[in-house]
């Protein structure tokens, strides 16, 4: 039950949630200290608006390629002054549109541009302008892709497939200011009190080393590269849906497999019928019958 | 954008119909006029298998020379000694391997595909390998990378592979014997080591080079589509090179449901994963390479195993698209980026040049006096020769050591 949901929404699953919040909370000194933010492939705005919540602000400029979608992140992240910009990365009269919000005014400017690139016919296009945008007015930007290549992903939303060998096919292009980082999957356990109330732990998390396989890419570059925020965290665990999610997935293959192991039978007993048919029918053949 | 890539002709053969293959998607992008210039003179049969070249220009060194390009892109260390006749805003250079290998030690050929790797160009490689390599012999120079992607439309990656239970281990070998480093007839005579049944299939562009070859069949030449049919039809591919780029031939068989083993030649670690999609063996090993190949004969849970794994990493490589994108990219990059400075390539080349005639000379001195070297040794079938050379032996346990 593969959820291709790729919009972020209050129902996609709380990891895949906390990987995107994570995200914007390493911009978070970048989009803090800027003059004008611009997040390209904003979706709903869930994951900023949590990251961002208590982050002021001066110029937002949300992009994406629904009405909607870029009104709905406005709502969420409290910026209804926002610039709300629909665009097409592709294409470089949109990207020249967005270019001029993000340099009208003298400012620090910082764009996000998270889960985006995989999506798009071609990125040449917004690499080019990203590359010139950084290089010419000093716009930082953070990005970041999936690694397709590890888990061997198909996703059909994706037309490019991305890993640590397309990483390094974009780094060679990008600006030398830049900073590259792994984003990483933790796994963990916590104690709460018996009436489960409401509490915040720190977490010490033990990261690095040879079992360090990136589930995406993030890479920073720009002058402010550096500024790039390295963070953990992490959310209790919806046991419950991930439970009925995984035994309704052992149900299903149980039945699955009940049901091959009744063809298995039945095929077996065609097939001693069918052969007890050729033995039959060979008692019938005009050279049998002769050979009586 | 006007880009010229020099190739030495349309020979069907791996590393030009990468070229190819980018050179005729750039084409296609607006505002994109792209050449291929046959840096030698070509003869009726240059075009065989490339026939649909779609907009690209065929023009020949001299039609070129009186054009203008914004990039001139070498593709070959030989075409560089047309690189810079040609008249265009920026210079790059394709590697597609450090080409100085194909060579044996005193060839004069493995002198000069090396220096070309210090001329004063953008470089643009298919492996990372090859990369950090350049990057180490030349960090004053930028160098981008743009893997070769695999043309799905033909080598079209199965929703899963068929398990393949009892039947004799379908093995492909794929090269030219006639190329030392491709180390067909050794994957061959290492196939035949095999306890296990197994069937051969060799896939040559010159199979008479194997007539007389142990193998079930021999086939070719054989285009694309061909070679993915016989893909299709084999649980593994070996291929035992010492010398390649980013090795295609594995990767085009995990598309069609094949796994491989293979020497651990460069270019090897971009997808293939010992014990994970594929196995690894070891140089000069037939033994070891038919012990490998007898495992996936018995075990055909590992064989299932490698073999499902191949066509996931497969998924995920890229196709010509996504490459092309890079190489578009990378070609925009290098326009925009000013023509490199040519004082540090050249002090690069004139110290590799001198590296180089220094090796030759010593090479030179030991072939003149190799006929006196092998008659005073000859004469060691006198005892007294041998009863009064016993103090030189030290000498002469050198010569050998260096010889």
């Amino acid at each position: 039950m593969t959820d291709w949901q790729e919009r972020i929404t209050r129902d996609t699953a709380p990891a895949i949630q906390i990987e995107h919040e994570l995200r914007y909370r390493a911009a978070e000194p970048l989009i803090r200290a800027s003059g004008v933010w611009a997040d390209l492939g904003c979706g709903n705005g869930i994951a900023a608006s949590a990251a961002l919540a208590d982050v002021p602000r001066k110029r937002v400029v949300l992009v994406d390629v629904e009405t909607s979608v870029v009104a709905r992140a406005a709502s969420e992240l409290g910026a209804p002054d926002a610039r709300q910009l629909v665009a097409d990365l592709t294409d470089p009269g949109d990207l020249a549109r967005i270019a001029e919000e993000l340099t009208g005014a003298e400012a620090e400017r910082i764009v996000t541009c998270f889960e985006v690139i995989e999506h798009l016919a071609t990125f040449t296009p917004l690499i080019e302008w990203a590359t010139a945008l950084a290089r010419e007015h000093g716009v930082t930007f953070v990005i970041s892709v999936p690694n397709d290549a590890f888990w061997s992903i198909s996703n059909p939303y994706h037309s490019s497939s991305w890993g640590e060998g397309s990483i390094e096919e974009l780094r060679r292009l990008l600006p030398s200011e830049q900073t590259l980082v792994r984003q990483v999957a933790l796994t963990g356990s916590v104690f709460v009190s018996w009436e489960a109330e409401s509490h915040q732990h720190e977490l010490v998390a033990d990261v690095g080393g040879g079992a360090t396989i990136a589930t995406h890419f993030i890479a920073a570059f720009g002058p402010r590269h550096g500024a790039l925020q390295l963070g953990a965290l992490a959310a209790q665990a919806d046991q419950l849906a991930q439970r009925r999610w995984e035994r309704q997935r052992e149900s299903n293959l149980a039945l699955a497999e009940a049901r091959l192991r009744e063809l298995d039978g039945q095929f077996e007993a065609w097939r001693a019928y069918i052969q007890k048919l050729e033995s039959e029918l060979a008692t019938l053949k005009p050279g049998a019958q002769a050979g009586k | 954008m006007r880009v010229a890539f020099l190739l030495n002709d349309l020979q069907l053969s791996g590393g030009v119909g990468v070229v190819v293959q980018h050179a005729r998607r750039l084409s296609l992008l607006q505002g994109w006029d792209v050449t291929l210039v046959m840096v030698r003179e070509q003869d009726d049969g240059g075009w065989q298998g490339y026939e649909d070249l779609a907009s690209l220009q065929v023009r020949s060194r001299t039609e070129a020379l009186d054009e203008h390009y914004d990039i001139a892109v070498a593709t070959w260390w030989e075409t560089t000694f047309t690189l810079f006749e040609m008249s265009a805003e920026r210079y790059a250079y394709f590697v597609q391997s450090l080409e100085d290998r194909f060579y044996d030690h005193d060839k004069a050929e493995r002198l000069g595909a090396s220096i070309t790797l210090d001329l004063p160009v953008a470089f643009i490689t298919e492996a990372r390998w090859i990369v950090e390599t350049l990057s180490s012999l030349r960090p004053d120079a930028r160098c981008y990378l743009v893997r070769n992607g695999v043309d799905k439309s033909v080598f079209a990656v199965p929703e899963s592979v068929e398990p393949s239970l009892d039947a004799p281990l379908r093995i492909l070998v794929e090269g030219s014997a006639r190329v030392w480093h491709k180390q067909v007839p050794e994957a061959i005579s290492a196939v035949s080591a095999m306890r296990e049944p197994h069937h051969l299939t060799v896939v040559s562009g010159d199979p008479e080079s194997l007539a007389g070859v142990a193998a079930d069949r021999v086939v070719g030449p054989v285009d694309h589509a061909g070679m993915a049919e016989l893909y299709r039809e084999v649980d593994v591919v070996v291929k035992l090179s010492r010398v390649e780029g980013m090795s295609g031939p594995p990767l085009e068989g995990f598309h069609c449901g094949a796994t491989c083993v293979v020497t651990p030649v460069t270019g090897h670690e971009e997808y293939v994963e010992h014990g994970f999609n594929g196995l690894i063996t070891d140089w000069d090993d037939p033994m070891g390479t038919a012990r490998l190949l007898d495992l996936l004969a018995r075990d055909r849970s590992l064989l299932h195993f490698v073999r499902s794994n191949a066509i996931e990493t497969a998924r995920a490589w890229p196709d010509w698209e996504q490459s092309s994108q890079f190489m578009t990219t990378a070609l925009l990059t290098i326009a925009r980026e000013p023509q490199p400075d040519a004082v540090a390539p050249s002090a690069h080349l004139l110290a590799d040049l001198r590296a180089g005639i220094d090796a030759y000379s010593r090479h030179l001195e030991a072939v003149r006096w190799q006929p006196v070297a092998h008659w005073l040794l000859g004469l060691r079938r006198y005892r007294i020769v041998r009863v009064l050379s016993r103090p030189l032996r030290p000498l002469i346990r050198r010569y050998r050591q260096r010889h």
